[in-house]
């Protein structure tokens, strides 16, 4: 404990109160930031292992929505081009809302519904059980989609405040120490 | 018409019975099928289909194969063709070829009239069209405003023309469902043809007749399937179904009342033909309805070339060339997507 770390002080009685006072402050603001970080690391964790499953089923549900698709094309022909040219409006939509752990806010997608299905006509005369099937592995895959969002942007806002209380904390453990 | 039509048949299409006979002797074979099937990879496909009678047809394409490469080639292949058929043929042949098209037309037709109201640009959507469903006007569909428009100026020219009327006044085209449209004109298109077959008698009333007919049950059976749970009313329904089947009227009326599959499967159990299809969907291959009818279909379009002199035969070329073709596109999406647990699937046609 000798070199940069020392702090000039003056030898008295109240210099000491007032070290002692400070040394008090530092260890609590430690202590704080320590549950701080324990509570951002645990949920970086959890949040680390959602991403991993989540992603892990994306992968099969693409698998089966792809192979859906062409299962209607073999029955249905290829109704392609009809439905690209009908597209209006979203019928699936995200709101955005705020979530807050250990003093962090964060933001969490929530998808809804929105107005009727237009496309519930096509494939009257053909296949239409198969765009039926279609369409909700499609809607299974947009909904993971959201999730996965959801949890890469608290995950991506999460590593930086982990970080920053992180690096507080071994200050605030250097200043109680001297 | 005279009833012995081998004696005058081949003076004026004994040439072309005879070509799409030799190309029906063409087709994929289980065999053929079975090898398909095997294939690692699309390039593997490609070197099979070499040794059959598409021959090179993908000489040209670049790399990588694609599954739509492969469908369009086969098309325009498919396409060639015909054209070759209908430039040979003389009447009543040529009307025949007429009516087969008027299908793919309709759909055409369809989409024009779905991006003109868009203001899309008429290249992009004449490339998605179907090439047997051609017709001359088919470029100047972006001048018109409107679907009453449309018709009045274009529409009224082309083959169609009988099944717009048929189904309606002007004015409704514009408020009208684009599926429900698809619909109605192929309703009218079907009964027309129907009709063109029976008066021309002879063995083409007794081939065409049956497949026309089992066309038109089948749409109504699938129509009503698809519509349970939809916002189609079923009056609106009824509209939609073809007359020319067994199932007229009595069926049609059964089955417009009909609301879930149950009902639909005691309608079918009155006639004789559609039980046994009916009984075959689910069990153990997991098929749908619309499978069953699929290889139905496939099994009559076969039975067509037992008999000579009649134009059956280039109805069911075309038809099961298709499903050749939707058969081929299907084993190639599952070798491309590694999913091979249905890859057998496709419906055997020889």
């Amino acid at each position: 404990m000798s070199g940069k770390d020392r702090i000039e002080i003056f030898p008295s009685r109240m210099a000491q109160t007032i070290m002692k006072a400070r040394l008090k402050g530092a260890q609590t603001g430690r202590n704080l930031l320590k549950k701080k970080s324990d509570a951002l690391t645990l949920r970086f964790r959890q949040i680390l292992k959602k991403i991993i499953e989540t992603k892990m089923l994306m992968g099969e549900v693409m698998r089966e929505a792809a192979f859906s698709l062409a299962e209607a094309k073999f029955t249905a022909g290829d109704f392609s081009t009809t439905v690209i040219q009908n597209v209006n409006r979203a019928q699936v939509k995200i709101r955005a809302k705020k979530d807050n752990v250990a003093g962090v806010t964060l933001p969490v997608f929530e998808h809804y519904h929105e107005g009727t299905d237009s496309y519930e006509l096509t494939g009257l005369a053909r296949g239409g059980e198969q765009l039926a099937k279609l369409k909700r592995n499609y809607a299974k895959a947009v909904e993971l989609l959201v999730e996965l969002a959801s949890l890469q942007l608290s995950f991506g806002l999460n590593v930086p405040l982990l970080i920053s209380s992180q690096s507080w904390m071994r200050e605030s453990e250097k200043s109680s120490i001297g | 018409m005279l009833e012995c039509a081998e004696l005058y048949f081949n003076v004026d299409h004994g040439y072309l019975e005879g070509l799409v006979r030799g190309c029906k002797a063409s087709l994929l074979t289980q065999q053929d099928y079975i090898n398909l099937a095997q294939c690692e990879t699309l390039e593997d496909l490609k070197i099979h289909l070499q040794t059959t009678d598409y021959g090179n047809f993908l000489a040209n394409q670049t790399n990588p194969l694609t599954v739509s490469k492969i469908d369009t080639e086969m098309r325009k292949r498919l396409c060639r063709e015909f054209d070759y058929f209908r430039n040979n043929s003389l009447e009543p042949l040529s009307t025949f070829f007429t009516y087969m098209t008027c299908s793919y037309m309709i759909d055409n037709v369809i989409l024009l009239m779905n991006g003109a109201l868009q203001k899309k640009s008429v290249k992009e959507i004449l490339v998605k069209c179907h090439p047997l469903g051609r017709f001359t006007e088919m470029e100047a569909v972006n001048i018109a405003e409107t679907p009453s428009d449309l018709f009045n100026a274009i529409l009224v020219e082309t083959p169609l023309a009988p099944f717009f009327q048929d189904c309606m006044s002007e004015n409704t085209l514009d408020e009208l469902n684009i599926e429900l449209l698809r619909n109605k004109l192929y309703k009218s298109y079907l009964e027309a043809f129907y009709k063109f077959c029976k008066n021309h008698g002879d063995v083409t009333a007794e081939v065409m007749c049956p497949i026309l007919e089992f066309e038109a049950d089948r749409r109504a059976f699938i129509i009503t399937f698809n519509s349970f749970g939809t916002e189609l009313s079923k009056e609106d329904r009824e509209t939609l179904y073809p007359t020319i089947g067994k199932l007229y009227p009595e069926g049609l009326r059964l089955l417009a009342q009909a609301e879930d599959f149950d009902q639909m499967k005691r309608v079918a159990d009155h006639y004789g033909v559609y039980k046994p299809l009916f009984e075959a969907v689910g069990g153990s291959g997991g098929k749908t309805l619309e499978d069953v009818f699929y290889e139905h279909e496939v099994q009559i379009n076969v039975l067509a070339f037992n008999r000579q002199f009649h134009y059956g035969v280039f109805y069911a070329y075309v038809k099961l060339k298709e499903q050749e073709m939707r058969n081929i596109v299907w084993i190639a999406e599952c070798i491309s997507q590694r999913h091979r647990t249905k890859i057998n699937s496709y419906i055997p046609i020889l």
